[in-house]
């Protein structure tokens, strides 16, 4: 039996290269996962300049920072949207398991945040070495942000971006998986879970507590916070996606 | 005999709809089935569930002899070619290939580029921009490239036309002839399709109503032409599936055959013996619904007509 | 080509008999093979088969091993022969029965014969 022979001699190797095939069938879709976010990540540092040129020359000559480094993080719950909606029916029509299409996608998802992360990183030196371009307005470079030093500011940026990517994934799963309305619960449900703690913290008169622990954990430390939720969306994720039908 | 594919006491139930009802089949290895049945009759519920794109109700699929489910090692050996295959965006038909090439083991990219031409494909363009035939292309390229084990074509020609629909069976049989391999295709061309399949396996109503060989299938009924009474006393006790009449001629469809000694007789009393196309015998076999099923499209036709 | 009613493979079987009959395909030549006469009616591999190894069976053909299917010596003989033997049955039969229907006696048919044996007159 030839095919049996040839058969078992691929397929161990071709089954090893399945997941990492994935991120090449996710960057078919190169808009949604380059384009894009490198054109939201250029256009809020133009948007951004313009603001702090034109303050500048009003004489506000201040430290100015804007939420303007927001906009790309922001842009990858787009990306795990698209992600899952796009890419899903035809992984399967591709024969993949939903692990390896999923594990892939995460993958996707990290080279694209990580070059999005590089270039923040990029900017923020650039920033600290001129002063905020000389007009001290300062687009990645933010204090809380770096005070643990650039690879620190990296890894907060990236995992924000995985923390939204997967977050825009598991929204699209249910949505796919269970409609519109189980969708809105579930955001309803979360809404109204954030309102309860708010409301708890502020019966307890907690919030002096609350903001003496960010403050002790610090930018570094809640980023390792930010990890920990990962792990736990992108579990619930793939347990949504586990039997979910293409 | 070698099975591929064994299933047993498959159900599926969406909210309302029994899909499939207790299902059990076997698909035997390097040959060509002829998935039929009317729509909504579950082809793609069951092919879903055989290539663990669906999960079942309840039930028992094996594929090479193991679950097919999460399993890399069966689905890598599987191609599933979907009437209404969704794409990745941004994909053009170049990627789509480009893809299936990854991912398909025995791939064969020469084919792919022979059938790209045959079928005129146009590779740069998008996917959403292709016509409803070119993107039946798409996937029929998939399908016949990957050389997949099993390969399913659900529907795999709407928009295709009958010069397109010629290339896909004759690559088909010239490739199944030099790669035998397991092919699985759902079609409602079934006069189109018969000759090229050497299984039938016709399921309605979420049941399957036969798996026969194509040449027993074609046996399984006769159908007798000629003068109404006479007709009606020859065929008596037997299974009549099908009867019309134009005035004093009957055309009456029965399963079973008949032996040398009835045919003379027939003859001789003037009634013609007609063998029937597999098409017509599906098409009888399935248009006996049973009432409480139909209830709801006859409804919707009376509603129509006030 | 193909029609309805009969066995595929028995119409294969028939084909290809056809061709050894005419003297298309000489004894000792090399027979069309599965696959060849699968894709040229466009018929499924496994029914193609059954039509040559039907031939195989009564004889008509053999197979050399690593070659291919050959046409026996004496085959056009022996598929003569059946089809004389089967003449009467699958043609004569027939043209009684609607000679029959329509009131002509077999004289008649015979008459018939004769005439559309002749040359036609310019």
């Amino acid at each position: 039996m030839t095919t049996l022979e040839s058969g078992s001699a691929t397929r161990p190797a071709v089954l090893r290269n399945r997941t990492r095939n994935v991120v090449r069938l996710q960057f078919v879709n190169t808009q949604t996962f380059l384009w894009v976010p490198a054109l939201v990540l250029g256009g809020a540092w133009v948007l951004t300049m313009l603001i702090y040129w034109i303050l500048q020359n009003a004489g506000v000559t201040g430290v100015k920072t804007g939420g303007g480094s927001q906009a790309p993080l922001w842009y990858f719950l787009v990306v795990g949207i698209q992600a899952m909606t796009m890419t899903f029916p035809f992984s399967q029509a591709m024969s993949l398991t939903r692990r390896e299409f999923y594990v892939g996608s995460l993958a996707a998802a990290a080279v694209s945040g990580l070059g999005m992360s590089l270039v923040f990183v990029l900017l923020g030196l650039v920033e600290r070495a001129t002063e905020g371009y000389g007009m001290n307005g300062y687009f990645a470079y933010l204090d809380w942000l770096w005070e643990g030093g650039p690879l620190a500011a990296g890894l907060t940026y990236f995992v924000l971006t995985m923390l939204f990517f997967i977050v825009g994934f598991w929204s699209a799963t249910i949505y796919k998986r269970y409609g519109t309305a189980v969708l809105t619960t579930v955001l309803i449900g979360i809404g109204l879970a954030l309102v309860g703690v708010v409301a708890l913290v502020t019966w307890q008169q907690a919030w002096p507590a609350v903001g003496q622990w960010v403050l002790d954990t610090g930018s570094l430390g809640l980023t390792l916070w930010a990890i920990a939720v990962c792990v736990l969306l992108a579990a619930g994720s793939y347990l949504t996606l586990r039997r979910m039908p293409a | 005999m070698d099975s591929v594919i064994e299933v047993r006491n498959l159900t599926k139930r969406y909210k309302d709809v029994l899909a499939l009802d207790d299902v059990g089949f076997d698909i035997r290895k390097d040959t060509i089935y002829g998935f039929l049945g009317r729509n909504g009759a579950g082809k793609t519920t069951a092919m879903s569930i055989l290539t663990a794109q669906n999960l079942p109700s309840s039930g028992q699929v094996r594929v090479f002899g193991e679950d097919p489910y999460e399993n890399a090692r069966v689905l890598s050996r599987m191609c599933f070619v979907r009437e209404s295959q969704k794409y990745p965006d941004d994909a053009t038909s170049r990627h789509a290939l480009a893809s299936a090439r990854l991912f398909f083991p025995r791939w064969d990219q020469e084919l792919a580029d022979d059938l790209v031409e045959e079928f005129q494909l146009p590779l740069k363009r998008t996917i959403k921009k292709l016509s409803r035939g070119q993107l039946s292309a798409v996937g029929v390229i998939i399908g016949l490239a990957s050389r997949a084990e099993i390969t399913f074509f659900d529907e795999p020609y709407l928009g295709l036309d009958a010069v397109a629909r010629q290339i896909f069976y004759d690559r088909l049989l010239t490739d199944y002839a030099e790669h035998p391999r397991t092919v699985v295709l759902s079609s409602h061309l079934i006069d189109e399709v018969s000759n090229l399949i050497e299984r039938v396996l016709v399921i309605d109503g979420g049941r399957i109503i036969m798996d026969e060989s194509t040449e027993d299938a074609r046996a399984l009924a006769t159908n007798v032409v000629g003068d109404a009474a006479t007709v009606e006393r020859a065929l008596h006790g037997r299974e009549v599936i099908h009867r019309e009449s134009l005035g004093r001629v009957a055309s009456v469809t029965f399963l079973g055959r008949l032996d040398a000694a009835e045919r003379d007789a027939l003859a001789s009393a003037g009634i013609d013996l007609a063998p029937v196309s597999l098409q017509q015998l599906i098409v009888r076999l399935t248009q006996q619904r049973t009432p409480g099923r139909d209830a709801f499209a006859a409804a919707a036709q009376e509603g129509s007509l006030r | 080509m193909i029609e309805e009613g009969k066995p595929l493979f028995v119409q294969i079987a028939e084909q290809v008999g056809d061709s050894i009959v005419d003297g298309s395909i000489a004894e000792e030549a090399q027979a069309p093979s599965t696959n060849e006469l699968a894709a040229f009616y466009r018929i499924n591999p496994a029914t193609a088969a059954k039509g040559v190894n039907m031939l195989v069976d009564k004889g008509v053909l053999y197979k050399r091993r690593g070659i291919g299917m050959f046409v026996a010596a004496g085959a056009r003989d022996l598929l003569l022969r059946e089809r004389r033997n089967d003449f009467a049955l699958r043609y004569v039969q027939p043209l009684l029965a609607e000679a029959r229907r329509i009131g002509l006696e077999p004289d008649d048919v015979v008459s018939l014969i004769r005439a559309g044996a002749e040359p036609a007159t310019p």
